[in-house]
């Protein structure tokens, strides 16, 4: 047949995929544990701006990261969470670092050290600014630093897609493991909070001057926050004979473009639509079997209705669905990897996080959207949709470990 | 069909390596690149559009339209994008910051923010056309195009869209080459460090009426292990994993190479790297050794160029090997066939 020479190998749908080890930091905690103890305990990490003293702004919260880094010279603070979230998972899994692949979706890298180094440019001139500031700008900093922390010999891949970033970086690894193009990936995300995008969604006046509230009739936008989180993932077979704990398997993921809009999302909600059919299609999962659905969530007016008629239009009414963005704020690029933990958290312990500050449903927000308190429920099946600027959609399908 | 063929293409070239008359160089101790000249954004995007587009979109979306037509009929709704920007929007961003110095945090401009995200092109192109498949920006370093090409490869043969646009895109900018001359990483010559390149390059592949010029065969990746946070390694074994496993993807010997694109781009410890990895694995029998980037300089079009120029230059040869070694230790590498 003429596959017979020259074929680049296919990511083999058949091969299953397991999530052996999982990260986290954001707003709620520096790792798993204290993550799920914040959700438990209905604890949301929002509060003030600290992070730009004598810088004002049209809004002063969010959900900031407030633990103390690890020191490492020339990283990124998008880095040095990178590096500690992908601590934890890999710490977890210990898998085979050889051929182990990073890939990591980030929105702004080392913006954050960028505009240091501008500011300081002003004032010296670009001959006397210190350089070493931007040395970790580009957005593949996070998967260089990670790769270079734990000694990873399989590639480095990164995207920079906006919030849909971290989505995009935990499906790409999928596939790679699935053509055998590596044997362990890291996968995940990170971003810190930068005035850049601090400025930015408050002049496009997304942000809401409260704690968002998504879903709600009140709700003005999204919290900003940051983040980071990383799954180690493996060949579901490769994971059973070396005898890892498997945490939850990844079955598919969809991704789509809503060809709409450069920061809008398409008000009829096709693109997410589309990309958790995928997602269904990909795991050969029956919409009927999807058992609850980690939203996007932003707390916007348009998000939140666009999201909900394609759940709607996708899995139908019944679906229970929350935004853990009420706890951790908007963590951009990272937001896919970190709902991703806790997604599989959520898995791990049968219970689904709520959406907090849920007063009073919205008359376009139609579905369950666990307000309030956790819900203990039996859940096989789950979504964790991540949408972003220019109209990126990606949708994660999880299974409880069996 | 697990070969991706590349039946359009559309490339918005720098000019030859020259003096930069763009933005001032003194003071600095390079002062050369491949500058994209005489670029006229109007004749492929209408005004109103253009004015919400940063020099990356509009390079890019010039490049999509180009390579659109070159193909003889426009993709379908279940087409996907990658495309590849090693910096990408580093002059948005300054130009962003410049007016919240100057205006203040609540009224600099949104419409510079909405093109402050790197995957600003790939979203233009998706909205001019229809494109509602998987849509990604790859941003890692030099290998960004070729890593997109093999992420959209992977996609077209899994049937998750029906026909792919993968391209690259960059700009060379004041900010990034005074950085990039400060740490010492530029050099005029080629002989001791980089000269920077520019320009956007898009691929059909998937779709259009035109016999295919060339297949995306292979693909392989890796990483090497003693690089540092700014430079090239020493570990050539790395490398030739990628160059074999790219090879054995396409189902081919060592021995069915004809021709290799080389990453060799003048920083004498990537070039070192690649020559002694190229040695291990082909011996004496070393296939022609192509160079690009003495042409177009490092990071052109994302990256793309280096694979436009191997899928041009493919109809001498049966197979050619295209590589990307990264600062940092990142190693992508392509095979591309007849």
């Amino acid at each position: 047949m003429e596959g017979s020479t020259s074929a680049v190998r296919k990511p083999d749908l058949d091969t299953r995929i397991a999530v052996t080890g999982a990260g986290i930091v954001c707003s709620i905690g520096r790792n798993k544990d204290e993550v799920w103890q914040s959700i438990a305990a209905a604890r949301a990490g929002i509060g003030k701006l600290t992070r730009f003293p004598g810088e004002t702004f049209p809004t002063d919260i969010a959900a900031e990261v407030s633990a103390e880094l690890p020191k490492a010279r020339r990283l990124s603070r998008t880095d040095l969470l990178a590096v500690m979230a992908a601590k934890e998972a890999i710490e977890q899994a210990s898998p085979p670092l050889e051929r182990a692949i990073v890939s990591t979706g980030t929105s702004t890298g080392g913006l954050l050290e960028g505009e240091d180094y501008y500011f300081r440019r002003i004032v010296r001139g670009r001959r006397r600014a210190p350089v070493s500031l931007v040395l970790q700008q580009p957005t593949s900093g996070p998967s260089d630093a990670v790769a270079r922390t734990f000694n990873l010999g399989g590639g480095v891949i990164s995207n920079a897609t906006a919030c849909a970033s971290a989505g995009a970086a935990i499906g790409m690894a999928a596939d790679f493991l699935r053509s055998r193009h590596a044997d362990v990936a890291i996968a995940g995300g990170s971003d810190a909070l930068c005035r850049l995008t601090y400025s930015g969604f408050n002049v496009l006046q997304a942000v809401d001057p409260e704690p968002c509230a998504p879903f709600d009739a009140s709700r003005k936008g999204i919290t900003l926050g940051e983040g980071a989180g990383y799954l180690v993932l493996e060949r579901w077979d490769d994971a059973v004979a070396r005898g890892a704990t498997i945490l939850a398997e990844l079955c598919g993921y969809g991704a789509s473009c809503d060809a709409h809009h450069p920061t809008a999302p398409a008000e009829d909600g096709r693109g997410a639509e589309a990309a958790m059919r995928g997602a269904l299609a990909e795991a050969r999962v029956d919409a009927s079997s999807i058992d609850y659905v980690n939203a996007h969530g932003t707390g916007t007016t348009l998000n939140d209705s666009a999201e909900t008629k394609a759940i709607v239009a996708s899995l139908g009414m019944g679906v229970p669905v929350s935004s853990s963005k009420s706890y951790f704020g908007h963590t951009l690029g990272a937001s896919g990897a970190v709902e991703a933990v806790v997604s599989v958290l959520a898995l791990q312990h049968q219970t689904a996080p709520p959406t907090l500050r849920l007063r009073e449903r919205a008359a376009d927000c139609t579905l369950d959207y666990i307000p309030d308190t956790p819900r203990a429920m039996p859940m096989e099946n789950i979504l964790s949709n991540t949408f972003g600027f220019g109209g990126s959609n990606v949708s994660l399908l999880f299974r409880r470990a069996s | 069909m697990n070969r991706v063929p590349i039946t359009g293409i559309g490339v918005i070239a720098p000019a030859p390596i020259a003096e930069i008359d763009r933005f001032d160089t003194s003071g600095l101790s390079a002062h050369t690149a491949a500058l994209v000249r005489d670029f006229k954004p109007k004749d492929f995007i209408a005004p109103m559009k253009m004015r919400r587009m940063n020099a990356l979109s509009r390079l890019a979306m010039a490049a999509a339209k180009l390579a659109i037509e070159d193909c003889g009929a426009p993709p379908g709704p279940n087409t996907g994008v990658a495309i590849g920007t090693t910096f990408g929007p580093v002059q948005t961003s300054v130009d962003y910051m410049q007016e919240y110095v100057a205006k203040g945090a609540a009224l600099a401009p949104p419409q510079l923010f909405a093109e402050s995200v790197a995957n600003a092109p790939g979203s233009h192109i998706a909205i001019e056309y229809g494109l509602r498949g998987f849509n990604v920006t790859i941003t890692q370093r030099e290998s960004s195009a070729l890593a997109a090409a093999m992420y959209a490869s992977s996609q077209l043969v899994k049937g998750t869209v029906d026909a792919a646009l993968i391209g690259g895109v960059e700009e060379a900018n004041e900010m990034l080459f005074s950085v990039l001359d400060r740490l010492g990483a530029l050099d005029d010559k080629c002989e001791n460090g980089i000269v920077i390149g520019e320009g956007a390059a898009v691929l059909v592949a998937g779709a259009g009426t035109r016999k295919p010029y060339a297949y995306l065969s292979g693909f392989g990746i890796a990483r090497d292990t003693t690089a540092t946070i700014s430079d090239w390694g020493t570990g050539h074994e790395s490398v030739v994993a990628a160059m074999k496993a790219a090879i054995d993807d396409a189902e081919i010997t060592p021995a069915d190479i004809d021709a290799i694109y080389v990453s060799a781009n003048g920083s004498r410890r990537a070039d070192a790297l690649e020559s002694r990895a190229i040695e291990a694995l082909f011996g004496a029998r070393t296939p022609k050794l192509i160079a690009t980037k003495n042409v177009f300089g490092e990071y052109a079009a994302g990256g793309a160029l280096q694979l436009v120029e191997a899928i041009r230059g493919v109809e001498n040869h049966r197979n050619v090997l295209v590589n990307s070694l990264s600062a940092g230790g990142g190693i992508v590498c392509a095979v591309v066939s007849a």
